[in-house]
């Protein structure tokens, strides 16, 4: 299987014995980053063996003792390290066990199906329940409750983190949404973007002197005159709306920092809200598209949201609503007379202060 | 049939109720049958009542005075009649009309609303006949100084103008505005005609107007018809789309013919007139002679109110009480002097009967851009000098444009009275409001051009379809505060959800979830659907899906509207009912006017609940009333979300 270009450089070393040689190249590979890859060529660059034959077999034998899986890619063989840990528990795994090691290993983090691994393996249902159960003794695999389908056992290996998939993503625990969390951080996140897009403005921001100049001018004239004008009828006041007595109120700023789900994200894990997790764009983004649903924000455009606002204390809905029919527990049963009328309404009564018609 | 005359039974029952209240029992009864049992003929009339053809022939003639039925007359020889839903309702909004027009043209237009809804419709010279009666030729006018045989208005006009017995509905209140109105000289009475005319309020009567929209879509067919094919049948598909498209650009032309102005002679005295008035307090019609009248011709001319206008207006000050709410009090002033500027150019709401649109045709000419109407943040500057319009802007564009330092809490170190900025400054400040407008979610207004410092114009439709929206997620968010309103949001951007799409969407455990939609589903704003994956319909194997359709909850919150207002209109019969008798002492006529010396404290004191009742329930009767402008007048059907 070797390729042209990558020769085996022959070395003249004096000869070890094999093991000391695998050790060696398992060392090797094993200080590189965990999960590298390594091609014939990269084995065969760490010259360790004397020849391509002496290559396979070293590698053949460490695949023997489960410190490497060998992969494809590509049509090529590859190799990655296990640790030697790991390594010693995978040897004293049956056959059964370690071709049910393999299934789950294969689906990596997507995990997979209790009933797909019996499809897969042929067993019977006692034989898979025992060989994942000593899987599971041996903390080799663990088993997760799928988000997308709430009923089936998914199964990993125990190193790898369940997928998107399976567990949900950065908002969900244990395949439920961390309500606490998410409560928590979309308080921060609402409290950032009102900074960026509004602006709070006291109440005697503009506070100017009603400096009636006009007025006193037209008075003047009447008073001279003795006769009141009517083309010089003192100008009208602007009219400043009693809205505000007193109080701060938000309005939108004039040049705003609109929020994307990006620029929040960013801003989220640069202030480490999140202890050790990081919020992706899309997290960001189900988080801002959840808060519009809620009202608590509103989207200018398709990306950029702002804090929604209320200029008025009070909360109206509409005329049905305000009315006591609007929110009537037997609206539907209502009819023209009977016990249940507009006549005989309780809740009209209380709304007016009336007494209603009482029927028994 | 038409969209707008699909009844419920509720609404007949609203509108029985609105007809009797506004022209008594004979016409409310005759009214009923017609609602009972639909379109029918005089004879079959009186076999479905226990009426005689006299009564009957008595009460139509009430309705049809007023508008509220349609009949055949013009194109059949025996009369077939029908109600008019629209203009029945519309009879709750009678008090509404005249101070929409009060707010627009004055006291002396409303004044000729008034009469003219009370009447359904009348002759421009009758109608100031009635006001301005000839008899009292000789009545001298004190308080004017050159009091040159002006003509004051009697009280003996009063009977005339209540020709009709108005009753407790708001109707009331606006004959009340009638009689103390302030139309005092013809003179007046013309320029309010005119303007009203002018701006599309008021329109010609014609025969056609009466025709139910069965018979109108059949004489706009034949004629069509008879255009195109010498009145026989097309044959083919392309044929049959002419005649549609046809059809309904005779219907356009026929209703667009109705709404047009009149030639006003341009009267010679009239502006002559109009100064003496400011010089004089007073113009003389009479010695102007006939120069200040109209042409007899037009005197001759029927009018009535344009139901359709009402529509526009309502809208305008829909919006603006939105906008009031969304951005403050002086961004929604400016927004209402934009839509009010646009306002006479706009006929209607929405098209009845567009043109179908036709791929084919817009591939070949381009597609056709609608008619926009515009306005400049110049005209709304101009419009606007009264407001303290530095209000509700961020501080820091105040500053930047008026060049007054702020501080560090974002006060201004040096306050700017906005009455004594430029104009330059003044137009800047105008157009930050409107960009907070058009930086909306709603999109109040859009950008159309750089004319006039920025020029722009209102889409309605789109403003029109999320008001809908709004006003439903309103009624689900008073009713279920928490999750109703997140879920109907949901559905409504994301469509049809399963249970763990909408979990995913609104970040929720599908228990929470399940409360929300059962509620939601049994007050049908919502649905749910079951869709099975394989042949036996297994519950397991279903796919089960919620759903949320525009039209529907719209179509069913104008149905609850409609039945809470029937409840506010029962209540106010019973709570009138209680006080009976005190009212009838109350409403003797030695008794009007000196209650507190007539009547005994516990009366005064019935007397005056009753009629804090009345106010509260009247007034909310007009808030669902402008609902239902929301969910029904505003826009079309919504064939698809």
């Amino acid at each position: 299987m070797a390729s042209a270009s990558t020769g085996p450089k022959t070395e003249d070393v004096p000869m070890v014995d094999a093991t000391h040689r695998i050790d060696e190249l398992y060392e090797q590979c094993a200080s590189r980053d965990a999960g590298t890859i390594f091609f014939q060529r990269d084995l065969s660059g760490m010259q360790v063996a004397e020849s391509v034959e002496e290559l396979l077999a070293l590698v053949n034998s460490l695949c023997s003792q489960q410190l490497m899986k060998m992969m494809v890619f590509d049509n090529e063989p590859c190799w990655k390290v296990r640790p030697r840990r790991e390594a010693e528990k995978l040897r004293t795994l049956t056959a059964d066990e370690g071709m049910v090691y393999t299934h789950i290993d294969l689906a990596q983090a997507e995990g997979v199906w209790s009933k797909a691994l019996r499809a897969k393996t042929n067993f019977t249902q006692a034989v898979l329940t025992k060989c994942l159960k000593a899987l599971e003794s041996k903390d080799l695999v663990q088993s997760v409750m799928s988000v997308k389908h709430p009923n089936r056992k998914m199964y990993l290996l125990k190193t790898l983190k369940p997928s998107e998939d399976i567990a949900g993503g950065l908002w969900q625990s244990n395949g439920d949404f961390d309500m606490g969390m998410i409560d928590e951080i979309s308080q921060i996140i609402a409290r950032k973007i009102e900074v960026d897009t509004c602006i709070r403005v006291p109440a005697s921001w503009n506070n100017y002197a009603p400096e009636d100049r006009g007025a006193a001018i037209a008075q003047k004239k009447a008073q001279v005159m003795g006769v009141r004008d009517i083309e010089e009828a003192p100008a009208v006041r602007p009219y400043r709306p009693p809205v505000h007595a007193g109080s701060a109120r938000l309005v939108h700023k004039d040049k705003p920092h609109y929020a994307t789900s990006s620029s929040m994200a960013a801003w989220l894990n640069a202030a480490e809200v999140l202890k050790g997790r990081v919020a992706r764009d899309e997290d960001m983004e189900q988080l801002l598209e959840m808060m519009v649903l809620d009202g608590r924000l509103e989207k200018v455009s398709a990306i950029n949201y702002r804090t929604a606002l209320n200029m008025s204390d009070a909360k109206v809905y509409n005329g049905f609503v305000d009315a006591p029919c609007g929110t009537c527990p037997v609206f539907d049963l209502c009819a023209d007379e009977g016990a249940i009328s507009a006549r005989a309404c309780v809740y009209f009564g209380e709304w007016l202060g009336t007494d209603s018609e009482e029927i028994y | 049939m038409s969209y707008t005359q699909r009844e419920t039974p509720v609404l007949a029952e609203l509108c029985t109720f609105l007809v009797q209240d506004h022209y008594g029992e004979l016409a409310g009864r005759v009214y009923s049958i017609l609602a009972r049992y639909g379109r029918q003929s005089l004879q079959q009339m009186v076999r479905n009542s226990y009426l005689n053809r006299r009564q009957v022939s008595l009460g139509l003639a009430t309705l049809v005075q007023t508008h509220v039925i349609f009949h055949s007359s013009a194109v059949a020889p025996l009369s077939i009649y029908e109600i008019d839903w629209q203009q029945s309702y519309n009879l709750v909004r009678l008090g509404k009309v005249v101070k929409l027009v009060e707010d627009r043209f004055g006291k002396n237009a409303s004044t000729v609303i008034g009469n003219l809804l009370e009447h359904g419709h009348t002759r421009i010279g009758d109608l100031k006949s009635a006001l301005f009666p000839p008899q009292e030729q000789d009545d001298e006018d004190d308080e004017v100084v050159n009091g040159t045989g002006k003509r004051k208005r009697s009280n003996g006009t009063a009977n005339g103008v209540n020709g009709v017995n108005g009753t407790s509905n708001g109707a009331t209140d606006a004959d009340a505005d009638a009689e103390s109105g302030s139309l005092k000289t013809v003179e007046e009475y013309y320029d309010a005609v005119e303007t009203l005319m002018r701006n599309g309020w008021v329109m010609k009567v014609e025969p056609t107007q009466y025709l139910g929209p069965g018979d109108y879509h059949q004489i706009a067919e034949d004629r069509a018809r008879q255009e195109l094919w010498g009145g026989d049948n097309p044959s083919g598909t392309k044929a049959k789309k002419e005649l549609t498209s046809h059809t309904l650009r005779h219907k356009r032309a026929t209703r667009d013919a109705w709404s047009e102005c009149p030639q006003f002679v341009p009267r010679k005295s009239k502006e002559q007139a109009n100064k003496r008035v400011k010089v004089n307090g007073a113009n003389g019609w009479a010695a102007g002679g006939d120069d200040g009248a109209f042409s007899s011709k037009l005197e001759e001319l029927p009018i009535r109110v344009n139901p359709e206008k009402i529509a526009v207006a309502m809208r305008t000050e829909q919006l603006v009480r939105l906008v009031e709410q969304r951005l403050g009090y002086i961004t929604a002033r400016i927004y209402q002097v934009m839509l009010q500027s646009i306002e006479t150019e706009i006929a209607r709401c929405f098209e009845e009967w567009p043109e179908p649109i036709d791929l084919s045709d817009i591939e070949r000419n381009g597609a056709v851009p609608p008619t926009l109407h515009l306005v400049t943040a110049h005209d709304v500057e101009r419009q606007t000098k009264d407001l303290d319009i530095c209000e509700g802007l961020d501080p820091h564009a105040v500053s930047k444009i008026t060049g007054h330092h702020l501080d560090k809490s974002a006060n201004l170190e040096d306050p700017v009275d906005p009455s004594t900025l430029g104009h330059h400054e003044r137009l800047q400040l105008v157009h930050a409001h409107i960009e907070l407008l058009s930086k909306d979610p709603f999109h109040f207004v859009t950008w159309h051009s750089r004319a006039g410092h920025s020029q722009w114009h209102v889409e309605f439709d789109g403003i029109a379809k999320n008001l809908i929206q709004q006003e439903i997620e309103n009624t689900v968010s008073a009713r279920k505060p928490q999750f109703g309103l997140k879920l109907i949001r949901a559905l409504q951007r994301k469509g049809k959800l399963d249970e763990r799409q909408a979990c995913i969407a609104m970040m929720m455990s599908a228990n929470d979830i399940r409360g929300v939609v059962n509620d939601l589903t049994v007050q049908g704003f919502v649905q749910t659907q079951e869709i099975p994956k394989v042949e036996r319909r297994e519950a397991k194997h279903s796919l089960h899906l919620i759903w949320y359709d525009r039209q529907r909850a719209r179509e069913k919150l104008l149905h609850d509207t409609y039945k809470g207002m029937i409840r506010i209109l029962q209540r106010i019969a019973w709570e009138k009912e209680k006080v009976q008798v005190v009212l009838s002492k109350a409403e003797r006529t030695d008794v009007v006017g000196k209650e507190v010396k007539y009547l005994q404290s516990d009366e005064l004191i019935q007397l005056n609940k009753w009629k804090n009742s009345e106010e509260k329930l009247l007034l909310q009767l007009a808030r669902e009333d402008d609902l239902v402008a929301v969910l029904r007048d505003f826009y079309g059907p919504l064939i698809s979300a």
